[in-house]
């Protein structure tokens, strides 16, 4: 199972591509080696509000090649007081990188709506579906 | 012979890390652990990086509360003295002892108070001051405001060192003290001339706060339910709010025992 392929029409900025799953879960995956700045996040998030129309959604974000993320970025993808568009989101994490940033981001900035992190794709989107 | 340069290199990497560790304990931030691939000692080395970001966030936060703290006890301690001086200046058109008494009885008593924020504020804690130190100072300023010409009053301190108290503990104390050094000055030395002794010790889980002079002492028949003045209730009132026990001997003098326990 491979959805996470970002279709011609995604929306791409400087770190991410982010687009609407057929299934009604929306995407945003990390580009390469990926270091996230504050500035990216507020990109990213500008781009997967831009998939709203009219109801929230659950958001599948595939972070297997994130290098790093800085506090700020962390701190704003949090959405802690921050009008958001999702009402739920997966994180797919892989490698030893991916997972500590996972953890770190989940651990200390307690994410307002359901949060969780996964390895498997599959899985991930499953528990997502609940929030359709 | 790759292996072993494989090793070297882990153990250049994991002394990176700690080296950057290290400096975090020193709460310096200025260094980060550097990585290129997405092995595990990658990933510990971001951890060790974000753990990095939010150690500073916090250092800073904890500075700035600091910051806040000091600059709350230094107004308190202001507003305190402005209180004082603006008693002080109602009684350039007071002419009557008596309330000119009144007025000097409340200077003191507030100034005991301000005297524990200015404390506090330069104090390196911020919640903790030495006491001794206090009562030294608190002792010399009543001695000023009492101070006649050729007054021969002196002060004997036996303080326990390195006794430290916060606010809760220092605002009754303070005025406890000022009370009964303002009583003694008042009304225990006809002639002027005296001494007046301040003990602090700590026994176990109780201090014991002695103050006493060598004068003329307070009338036998005197009784502190009906006789005491608003000083000497203070004394009790506020003894009671540190848990303690009162005990005024008269014999050479008077001499007032306050056992307190720790909180």
């Amino acid at each position: 199972m491979d959805t996470l392929t970002p279709p011609k029409d995604a929306i791409e900025v400087s770190k991410y591509w982010t687009w609407m799953g057929n299934d009604g879960i929306g995407r945003t995956k990390t580009k390469p080696a990926c270091e996230v700045k504050v500035s990216d996040a507020i990109e990213n998030s500008a781009a997967v509000t831009a998939l709203f129309t009219g109801k929230k959604f659950p958001l599948l974000i595939d972070s297997r090649n994130i290098k790093s993320m800085e506090r700020e970025a962390r701190k704003h993808f949090s959405t802690n007081g921050r009008e958001t568009k999702i009402n739920s989101f997966a994180v797919l994490v892989k490698s030893p990188l991916s997972r500590v940033i996972g953890n770190f981001f989940m651990g200390l900035n307690k994410p307002p709506v359901p949060a969780r992190l996964f390895d498997n794709e599959a899985d991930a989107i499953e528990w997502l579906k609940q929030y359709l | 012979m790759a292996s072993i340069k494989k090793n070297n290199d882990s153990d250049d990497r994991v002394s990176e890390i700690l080296d950057v560790i290290m400096s975090y304990a020193r709460l310096d931030f200025s260094k980060k652990t550097s990585f290129k691939g997405d092995d595990a000692l990658d990933a510990i080395g971001a951890g060790v990086n974000m753990l990095g970001e939010e150690l500073e966030t916090s250092t800073i936060s904890l500075k700035e509360k600091e910051q806040l703290l000091k600059e709350i006890h230094h107004r308190v301690k202001n507003n305190l003295q402005i209180v004082s001086s603006l008693l002080s200046l109602q009684t350039d058109n007071i002419f009557d002892k008596k309330y000119l008494e009144l007025i000097a009885e409340s200077r003191n008593r507030i100034n005991s108070m301000a005297l524990v924020h200015e404390m506090l504020y330069s104090s390196k804690d911020l919640s903790k001051i030495e006491i001794g130190e206090y009562i030294d100072r608190l002792c010399r300023s009543v001695h000023q405001s009492f101070s006649k010409p050729k007054s021969n009053i002196k002060f004997k301190f036996n303080v326990e060192k390195e006794l430290f108290f916060d606010i809760d503990y220092m605002i009754p104390i303070g005025l406890i003290l000022n009370e009964i050094v303002s009583n003694s000055f008042k009304y225990a030395f006809s002639v002027n001339k005296g001494q007046i002794t301040v003990e602090l010790s700590r026994s176990g889980k109780d201090y014991k706060l002695i103050v006493k002079d060598d004068g003329v002492g307070l009338p036998k028949e005197f009784d502190v339910e009906k006789d005491g003045n608003l000083g000497i209730q203070l004394i009790h009132m506020l003894s009671e709010q540190l848990d303690g026990k009162v005990n005024v001997t008269i014999k050479n003098g008077t001499s007032y025992q306050i056992i307190f326990p720790e909180k």
